[in-house]
């Protein structure tokens, strides 16, 4: 591919911009890249900070609809800053802006389900939930498939899951 | 002697050269991005939360038993470019060398583990190895994290695993990277469309080596970039499959090269090598790409006398922030070309 600015130099210089809300690609050699003051690299993360600021943008439903609060209470951090800074404020952070959070990890990783691995201490809570999710989805193969035998069996160890230690409480 | 003197006085672990693969791939690296629990993160703390988790984490690193040892370096106490050399050593990020108060970097002798401290997250932890070794690297890194987990108690939801400063990082927290070398592919011209199949699996790639631009000396880094949705074995092994098939792809080019163009790919590799051995000025992009030849000769058995050890530590030590180390002075860049050609004909001529 060639440099976009020049149109001469091979571009090997490719990141996204966000400028004014519009994703743009650029494609450039280095050399218009330093020209332009694409210093991509040593501001990799602002740029891409800022990009993932910019989706949240493009992407996240207007505050108004959801109605969620201005800041988070232990820190102090407001979703607008969030915005513009594309850095949470504190790990409470995660549960205030839940709401408008998720389809920003689902835009950036695909997904919104943590797979790995667990501190020590909460792995039985965590397992436990795991598993309670793995049963329901079978459940709700089984019911499709009219299996109506499998279905008591799994809502039954469901329960019993769900009972044997305190509940998992709601995310 | 200064904690810097004391760093350097043993020679980083991952430079010896000897891991699976090393000439392709020089060194693989895991870090795992944590925090404390309900603690502001870094970016928006104040000075008095910075020392209160500073204090906590460097207390917690001591009493483990990977990093017991461990060197303390706090960023107050040394000069700025003795940050940049660092992160030249890639113990440190750029963001650390700008923003450094309240803020440590703790590493063991060899240089293999280490934990930034306040950097964008209050716990970065790093294992760097030589060659294709993501798999123990993580191993490593996760040891060291229950350890500290048990004394530090990370912020972490059920449902979003690990939380982190960016939401990049959130879920394992991991990232693995791998720097490695692939000339055959640059010179057949086959390297876009190997990162087109990267990018296309949620790889990135950077066209360089460490944190600089354009690429150089043929040398890539390539690291995951997803971290919410897969395990962490999943994501070592992954990258090693795709790093595995790479470098097959890098293999099956160099041995055309060898049947179509020998001669001058050998003419290359020995001019290169001549050059190294005679220059009296050299920048560091003519450095690094003479060297990359000269790697190149030593994979394909053409060039037996060099080591390539002593190549990974030209490759550290010709850098700006190590070339004014080794002359106590801040000095021009073209001064600096002077003194890098020396450092790299004292070492290829040794022998
Ligand atoms: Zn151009
Ligand atoms: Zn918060």
């Amino acid at each position: 591919m060639l440099c976009q600015f020049c149109k001469k130099r091979e571009a090997t210089i490719h990141f996204t911009n966000v400028i004014n809300n519009q994703v743009e690609k650029i494609h450039s050699c280095p050399l218009c890249a330093e020209e332009r003051g694409f210093d991509y690299l040593k501001k990799s993360n602002f740029e891409k900070d800022h990009f993932l600021a910019g989706l949240m943008n493009l992407s996240g439903k207007p505050e108004k609809v959801t109605s969620a609060p201005d800041c988070c209470p232990n820190c102090g951090l407001t979703f607008h800053a969030f915005r513009q800074t594309g850095r949470l404020g504190c790990s409470n952070c995660y549960e205030v802006f839940n709401r408008q959070l998720l389809p920003l990890l689902r835009s950036v990783h695909g997904n919104t389900r943590h797979l790995g691995k667990v501190p020590r201490k909460l792995s039985p809570r965590v397992n436990r939930k795991r598993r309670v999710g793995e049963l329901k989805n079978e459940l709700k193969r089984a019911v499709k498939e009219e299996n109506y035998e499998r279905a008591a069996e799994l809502r039954d160890e469901i329960n019993a899951l769900q009972n044997s230690s305190p509940p998992p409480e709601e995310e | 002697m200064s904690v810097i003197d004391e760093l350097l006085s043993v020679p980083a672990d991952w430079l010896r050269g000897d891991g699976e693969e090393n000439e392709m791939v020089l060194s693989c690296r895991v870090r795992l991005a944590r925090n404390l629990e309900r603690k502001p993160f870094t970016h928006i703390s104040g000075a008095e939360d910075l020392r209160d988790i500073q204090g906590e984490i460097k207390e917690a690193v001591a009493g483990t038993a990977a990093m017991g040892e461990a060197l303390v370096i706090d960023m107050d106490d040394i000069l700025e470019t003795e940050r940049m050399l660092l992160a030249e050593r890639r113990l440190l990020s750029q963001e650390m060398v700008q923003k450094y108060q309240n803020r440590s970097l703790l590493v063991n002798r060899g240089e293999g583990v280490s934990v930034m401290v306040n950097e964008a997250d209050h716990l970065r932890m790093q294992v760097l190895e030589s060659g294709l070794s993501a798999r123990d690297a993580f191993r490593i890194i996760s040891a060291l994290d229950d350890e500290l987990d048990e004394h530090l108690g990370f912020a972490f939801s059920d449902r979003l695993g690990y939380l982190t400063a960016c939401t990049t990082n959130v879920g394992t927290g991991l990232r693995v990277s791998a720097m490695v070398h692939l000339p055959g592919l640059v010179h057949n011209n086959d390297i876009r469309q190997v990162i087109d199949g990267l990018r296309h699996v949620k790889l990135t790639v950077r066209g360089s080596y460490g944190e600089g631009s354009e690429v150089m000396g043929n040398f890539f880094q390539i690291s995951n970039s997803i971290t919410l949705g897969h395990t962490e074995a999943d994501t070592v092994e992954d990258m090693e499959s795709h790093l595995k098939k790479v470098l097959e792809f890098e293999k099956k080019a160099r041995e055309s090269l060898l049947r179509e163009a020998r001669s001058l790919l050998e003419d290359k590799i020995w001019r290169s090598y001549g050059i190294l051995k005679s220059a009296r000025l050299v920048s560091p992009k003519e450095a690094m790409g003479l060297i990359s030849a000269v790697r190149l000769g030593i994979g394909l058995g053409i060039v037996t006398d060099v080591a390539l050890t002593d190549l990974n530590e030209i490759l550290i030590m010709i850098q700006p922030m190590h070339l004014q180390r080794l002359h106590d002075r801040a000095m021009k860049p073209e001064e600096r070309d002077r003194i890098r050609a020396d450092f790299i004909r004292s070492k290829l001529n040794k022998q």
